[in-house]
């Protein structure tokens, strides 16, 4: 196991050199000059010779390979850079954002799971009840409602009827609850089907039917036989969700307020801020690649068949 | 398996009771009986250095900062800090108000307004010139700027917020602390997020009516608006037409204020690609009282570049008349067809629209495609990204739409020159004039005010006799306050205006 996670781990090199190249590739070609951006930001008119001067300074007219080769040695070098846009270490702008949106994407994902895998096996012992049919309806409507729209009508109810929460967040626990919510519903129902397509499959098997003419308890074949035997495919689909909680809440983070990375990712992109992006993307990449990993190795504890 | 729906749900409720618990939801006494204005901002900080960028904007919306000048609700420049400025030639004297003083008590003498200045041009690209310009102190209260050129509206650049006067020496590196002239100090900055402020008890220009105010990051208009519904802000600028509607239906919760601003929708039309027949059918053609209608309160129709109540915002265009529009290209040889519309050697009439899906452009452009076609003109839509570096930095299209602050310190030039002038950056529709230019060279120098308003209302006349452009609409600042809030410079049409020593509330 020592070796298989310290392969996975020089495995993980390669990867993010490979994502970082391919997005600063994807930003160089993409349309947008970050100098004139800067410009028009800062009201400057943008003339040829001030733009050529701009560029210059922001080392933009240096070949793409060392434009690259730069930022990769200074990252090296503990440095991710200094925004384009308002001179700011990019660190200084990730770190924070990069925090709260980590709380957020934890506790969206905790809730799922708290809540879909019991409903999940739920449904799927119930198969075909009145109950299953209003639980499948409601995962499509929870997957079909646009997760802004799902924002939108929580703060109405809780915050404006109920008056339980306050639509000012603060990033505080209080102002967690509702984006948790927000993020997570969408997820639950998705969750809920998987598991429950997964957990039909494991109840039509022959071990289920033998275990039930031996008399073990239904609850415990469920618990023990079945939620086990269908937690490969459950991991899977959990694992995969990391990474959409961690960089798909941008509408969420911007309704609730929360300080979270997205709205500044989203600004970056628009401004062309390269740095930012980078930034970004490497600390994405190093948490998707890390999650996978730690998803392969419960595969192994989880089904000692599957091999390193 | 009904037991675990049952604790599901169970857990659910414990969880929301005890995240409602979490929070202080509650006021204390001793904010209940301060005076403190909670209100959003669309933008955030990373630092509170006014210098930077554009970032004096948003410190004087927190009432902060103060610069020598102001530019006061009826778009002229008034004194502020400074007592009173004389010009000679290219040599300005400004005299500072005696006795005045930055919040700790600090004195402001010409040497740190010198320094400001300085300080400025050194780290803002578009006051660069204040860094060649000569200074001269004469006493503690008077000095002189000397420019290389005669240059007129440098009390206008003065007024600016970004030109905000701080004291230097006590203000670190301005990241996180600000010791500055303005009704507020900074009590707690977060950069990226909330901040609050406080009344500066040591405030020179009278007693300060709030007690403080805090200004919550709120990039979503929605929020806003709930917010507000749910008494947790107080005001706020910016409102969207859909929250406008809602704080209209209930008077007697919030006062609603819509004026014309600065911010102007307008399109450029290629000269070098379509006829001036085809540009006047234009012309007479796109109506902007119907767009401002459609936009449902979110702008005001315009005829010009600045808005009419100001001195240099007096010129006229034609009425609309769609027949004389039909009539013009059916002199220049096109028949209609059957589909509807114009065509000339078998060609129908198909003009390139290019327009970014930004600040309502989106919606501008369709409804200029549907004007267009009614009287027979096909409009092929092309959405761009970014504009100035495809459509304005090719000038490849035959209308081109665009937005941008037209009235950056009460003063027509900025526009003019940018627009109008030989080789101006947003000049890429082929607009040459000699008597326009000659006019521009004019308004560069002259340095009074009622001539510099004769000649940009001349400049701008030309242009739109010529059909270069079309001026649309100006986006309108539309302010909300709760019943009892007074004085969020509501009536100021510019954006960087806010909080102040009048604000107040009930």
């Amino acid at each position: 196991m020592k070796n298989y996670i310290i392969k996975r781990l020089a495995q993980l090199i390669p990867i993010i050199l490979g994502l970082t190249f391919l997005t600063f590739a994807l930003l160089y070609i993409s349309p947008g000059d970050p100098a004139q951006k800067k410009l028009i930001a800062q009201g400057v008119a943008t003339t040829t010779e001030v733009l050529e001067k701009t560029r210059e300074e922001m080392g933009l007219n240096q070949p793409f390979i060392k434009q690259y080769a730069d930022w990769l040695v200074n990252l090296l070098h503990g440095d991710m850079g200094i925004s384009y846009k308002d001179g700011t270490p990019v660190a200084q702008k990730l770190e924070k954002g990069i925090k709260y949106t980590f709380i957020l994407a934890t506790s969206a994902f905790v809730l799922s799971i708290i809540i879909s895998i019991p409903l999940g096996m739920y449904t799927a012992v119930r198969k075909n009840y009145f109950s299953d049919y209003v639980i499948q309806f409601l995962c499509f409507a929870g997957n079909a409602i646009p997760n802004f729209l799902l924002a939108i009508i929580l703060i109405y109810y809780f915050c404006i009827r109920m008056k339980i929460f306050p639509v000012i967040a603060k990033g505080t626990i209080q102002g967690l609850f509702l984006p948790t919510l927000a993020l997570s519903l969408p997820l639950i129902s998705r969750f809920i089907r998987q598991i429950r397509v997964a957990a039909i499959e494991q109840l039509g098997k022959d071990y289920v039917k033998g275990a039930r003419a031996r008399g073990i308890k239904e609850n415990y074949i469920i618990i023990y036989n079945v939620l086990r035997n269908s937690m490969i495919s459950i991991i899977t689909v959990l694992g995969l969700s990391i990474g959409t909680l961690m960089g798909g809440s941008v509408v969420i983070e911007s309704i609730f307020m929360w300080p979270g990375i997205g709205k500044l990712v989203m600004d970056s992109i628009t401004a062309r801020d390269y740095p930012v992006i980078q930034g970004f993307v490497i600390i994405m990449a190093i948490i998707y690649v890390v999650v996978n990993l730690v998803i392969d190795i419960c595969y192994h504890f989880l089904d000692p068949r599957i091999k390193e | 398996m009904k037991k675990s729906l049952i604790a599901i749900l169970a857990m659910f409720l414990v969880i929301v009771t005890a995240f409602s618990g979490c929070g202080n939801n509650t006021d204390n006494s001793k904010e209940l009986n301060e005076k403190i204005l909670k209100t959003s901002e669309s933008f955030v900080l990373e630092t509170l250095n006014p210098h930077l960028d554009y970032q004096g904007w948003y410190t004087s919306i927190y009432g902060l900062t103060e610069a020598l000048f102001v530019m006061n609700d009826k778009s002229s420049i008034e004194p502020l800090l400074a007592e009173s400025a004389e010009s000679d030639g290219n040599i300005w004297t400004i005299k500072i108000k005696k006795d005045i003083s930055f919040s700790n008590g600090n004195k402001i003498t010409s040497d740190i307004v010198i320094r400001n200045l300085q300080d400025t041009g050194k780290i803002n690209s578009r006051f660069a010139y204040l860094t060649e310009c000569i200074y001269e102190k004469i006493d503690d209260n008077t000095f002189t700027i000397t420019t290389d050129d005669i240059y007129p509206t440098l009390l206008n650049d003065l007024a600016s917020p970004e030109l905000a006067i701080v004291d230097l020496d006590n203000s670190g590196d301005m990241s996180t602390e600000l010791v500055a002239t303005g009704p507020f100090v900074v009590s707690s900055f977060e950069p990226g997020g909330t901040i609050k402020v406080v009344k500066n008890e040591n405030y020179w220009n009278g007693e300060v009516k709030l007690d403080g105010a805090e200004f919550y990051y709120m990039p979503e208009p929605d929020t806003s608006l709930m917010a507000m519904q749910n008494g947790e802000i107080d005001s706020y600028a910016s409102v969207t037409a859909d929250a406008a509607e809602i704080y209209a239906k209930a008077p007697d919760t919030y006062k609603l204020v819509t004026i014309p601003a600065t911010r102007l929708q307008f399109y450029i039309l290629n000269e070098n690609r379509i006829d001036s027949s085809i540009r006047k059918a234009i012309n007479l053609t796109i109506d902007s009282k119907a767009i401002e209608k459609y936009l449902n309160g979110t702008v005001s129709s315009t005829v010009g570049p600045f808005s009419s109540t100001t001195a240099y915002g007096k010129v006229t265009k034609d009425a609309i008349d769609t027949k004389a529009a039909k009539a013009l290209l059916e002199k220049d040889g096109y028949v209609l067809n059957t589909d509807g519309y114009y065509e000339k050697d078998g060609k129908i009439l198909t003009l390139n629209l290019a327009y970014y899906a930004a600040r309502s452009l989106d919606t501008l452009a369709t409804l200029m495609q549907e004007q267009l076609k009614d009287i027979g003109i096909k409009v092929a839509l092309t959405c761009e990204e970014d504009p100035d570096g495809t459509y304005i930095a090719t000038g490849d299209f035959d209308i081109a739409l665009y937005c941008m602050i037209a009235d950056k310190a009460c003063d027509p030039y900025y526009f003019v020159s940018c627009t109008l002038a030989e080789g101006a950056p947003y000049n890429c529709g082929g607009f040459s004039n000699s008597e326009t230019q000659t006019l521009i060279d004019k308004l560069k120098v002259e340095t009074n005010s009622d001539k510099r308003a004769e000649l940009a209302n001349q400049i701008v006349q030309i242009a739109i006799d010529e059909d270069a452009f079309g001026y649309v609409a100006l986006f309108n600042k539309t302010t909300v306050m709760k019943t009892g809030i007074t004085n969020v410079s509501e009536n100021c049409p510019f954006d960087f205006y806010f909080l102040n020593a009048n604000t107040d509330m009930q």
